[in-house]
């Protein structure tokens, strides 16, 4: 009863703060930023900005074998022209064709952005392009699918696990930590301190605010990203547990000081550290151990597999069951170094 | 229902004491006063024996529990008034109390009526970060009274308080006093340890200087003096004198027969001046 007073009354307060309302309102913010700038699927093509100086046969067969290729062709009437137009469009590459004696010259216009990669594409596919109009031609090349029903999740909802990791899971570390020291300066956690009821009470209640507000948000954003297509059962299972990794995770790290200003300091490092999962999730080929070992790690391929249509319910479970106990750990832990310092 | 041996207390857990070998007891229905000058150790007493501070060395025994293995079943027994008000500020005085009396396994008070009882009715659902300094004060200590305490800590519940609230306050403590609540009371007010304590602690740099009764102390280093005007001729005269100097109190009796004293009273020493003569120092 105690456990429900005290959380409720945090309910309460936290309804009046700041923070309860920021991680809905990033949340919000970050759906607004992913529906209506990121693109669903973004656009592979790419501006092209050409001059083609050639005559008869030639300029004819050139123009037919460009407009194949998926870019969006615009023809102009020079070379400065191009330039000019590659100056107001960052996304583009001027080509131009001319005749040189008996060859013909291809010239690629850049940016300066591009690397070495994107440079050595463009050579190999225009001697490409030449080879496949030669007369005895044929194609050699074959697509193998690794895995025949791997499905591929629009850019948007691969970046949802991101925030759904960062801003449901592991936000709560910070705020948690936030309202305890709140409470410390207030000087109510003394007043607390010297009633019946107990430190776990009163940690467990702060607990469940975070989780509220962790659930509202990651439900807010999945809602108006994924839609239907997300597993809400799995969803809820791994935010409760992830969320409340996260706060627990906080509630251990506060435990150790008196001050906000003195915990932000390691706070700060262990959300970056956290953090650094994300470029292997981005990057697969990039995944060295000391970053497989991070929590995040799993979440953020647990969170993925929610949005699947056949997710890897085993792998989602064994994150909720991990996530979970490890609350259970941090929490006692933190509750026993609380109940020596929470009144110093 | 409060026994304390040997107290000692170092918030830097060296050997830099805030208080040191502190030995007292206090009885059931008793009001005992700790007075001392700011940093002189009595908040951090207060802070032992409620549990807030760990207890480091000696032995501190409260209603029948010790300190070190504290059950969370004692504190349905005690009520502790903070000397810094710490309410929640974002709710109202009448939802704080309303949140508070719920930890408590004990039959409460009707918060309505506690706040009455120290006036701060007519704010009640005001939230309590605009509350005055004294309003604030004044909900933190009514919040202690909340589950009836038989023993009943109060750090300073009169300081910041203008004097007629002050009194007010004094006059409750004084009624629970007399329903037999045990008080363990701080206070740099002279007045209000006079008037409410069975004995009093002098605390100085940590150490307790003296316990007794205030009508004892002012016995013992009371000079008993009169303060005596009147007039002689023209001009207004005025004269302390000594009970016990034979002198004085003939020059009295002369005082007294010539008829012509403007004001004449007693005046005893304060437990202030008594603080003086004993410590050497004052009390602010
Ligand atoms: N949290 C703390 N950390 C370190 N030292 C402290 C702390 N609280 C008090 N002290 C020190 O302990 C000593 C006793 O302080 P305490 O607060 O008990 O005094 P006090 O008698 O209540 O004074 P006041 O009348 O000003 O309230 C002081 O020297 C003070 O500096
Ligand atoms: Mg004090």
């Amino acid at each position: 009863m105690k456990l429900l007073y005290s959380f409720l009354k945090d309910m309460k307060l936290a309804s009046k703060s700041f923070y309860f309302y920021m991680e809905l309102g990033i949340a919000l913010i970050f759906v607004v930023v992913l529906l209506f700038i990121v693109p669903e699927n973004p656009d592979p093509k790419m501006d092209v900005y050409a001059y083609i100086d050639l005559q008869g046969p030639y300029k004819t067969m050139t123009e037919e074998a460009l407009s194949r290729e998926n870019t969006d062709l615009i023809m102009l009437n020079s070379r400065e022209e191009v330039k000019a137009e590659l100056k107001g469009n960052r996304g583009s590459v001027g080509l131009v064709i001319t005749q040189a004696d008996d060859r013909i010259v291809y010239e690629y216009i850049l940016q300066g952005y591009e690397g070495e990669k994107f440079r050595n594409i463009l050579k190999t596919s225009t001697e490409a392009g030449f080879v496949s109009e030669a007369a005895n031609y044929r194609s050699v090349t074959n697509v193998i699918t690794l895995e025949e029903d791997t499905e591929k999740l629009s850019l948007r909802l691969n970046i949802l696990p991101v925030f759904l990791a960062y801003n449901a899971a592991f936000m709560g570390l910070f705020i948690i930590a936030a309202y305890i020291f709140l409470d410390k300066e207030e000087g109510t956690i003394k007043a607390f301190a010297v009633t019946p009821a107990r430190v776990w009470h009163y940690l467990l209640g702060k607990v469940g605010v975070i989780l509220v507000s962790g659930l509202m948000s990651g439900l807010v954003a999945t809602i108006f990203l994924a839609g239907l297509k997300a597993n809400y059962l799995h969803l809820i299972l791994l935010l409760i547990a992830t969320n409340a990794f996260g706060s627990t995770v906080g509630l251990f790290i506060a435990s150790f000081f008196n001050t906000m200003v003195k915990a932000m300091g390691w706070l700060y490092v262990i959300i970056i550290i956290l953090s650094f999962s994300a470029v292997s999730y981005y990057l697969p080929a990039f995944s060295p151990l000391i970053i497989r070992i991070l929590p995040s790690y799993p979440m953020l391929f647990a969170f993925r597999e929610t949005l699947y249509d056949v997710g890897n319910t085993g792998y989602i479970y064994t994150n909720v069951l991990g996530f979970s106990a490890a609350s259970v750990i941090l929490f006692l832990l933190a509750n026993y170094r609380f109940k020596k310092t929470l009144t110093v | 229902m409060i026994k304390v041996e040997g107290l000692y207390h170092s918030y830097t857990k060296n050997e830099k004491y805030a208080v040191q070998d502190l030995n007292f007891e206090i009885a059931k229905g008793e009001v005992l006063g700790f007075l001392g000058p700011s940093g002189a150790g009595k908040s951090t007493t207060q802070g032992v024996m409620t549990g807030l501070l760990q207890l480091q060395k000696g032995n501190v025994t409260v209603a029948g529990f010790d300190v070190r293995k504290i059950s969370r079943t004692m504190f349905n027994k005690i009520g502790v008034s903070f000397e810094q008000s710490n309410v929640y500020g974002k709710l109202s005085g009448l939802e704080n109390l309303e949140f508070y009396r719920k930890l408590f396994d004990v039959p409460t008070e009707d918060p309505k009526a506690m706040l009455e009882l120290v006036g701060l009715d007519h704010v009640a659902d005001q939230k309590a970060a605009e509350y005055s300094k004294g309003m604030k004060h004044r909900l933190t200590f009514v919040r202690s009274m909340l589950n009836k305490p038989e023993l009943w800590f109060l750090d300073e519940p009169t300081t910041g308080l203008d004097p007629a609230i002050a009194s007010q306050i004094k006059d409750i403590i004084k009624k629970k006093k007399e329903e037999g609540t045990t008080v363990f009371l701080t206070t740099h007010n002279m007045y209000v340890a006079d008037a409410l304590c069975d004995r009093v602690a002098f605390i100085i740099d940590g150490v307790i200087k003296l316990i007794d009764s205030p009508r004892n102390l002012k016995l013992q280093y009371g000079e008993r003096l009169v303060e005596v005007e009147y007039r002689e001729g023209d001009c207004l005269k005025k004269e302390k004198l000594s009970f016990l100097d034979r002198k004085d109190r003939s020059h009295l009796t002369e005082i007294v027969n010539a008829g012509n004293i403007e004001m004449m009273h007693t005046k005893e020493a304060t437990l202030e001046e008594i603080f003086i003569k004993v410590t050497g120092r004052g009390l602010k």
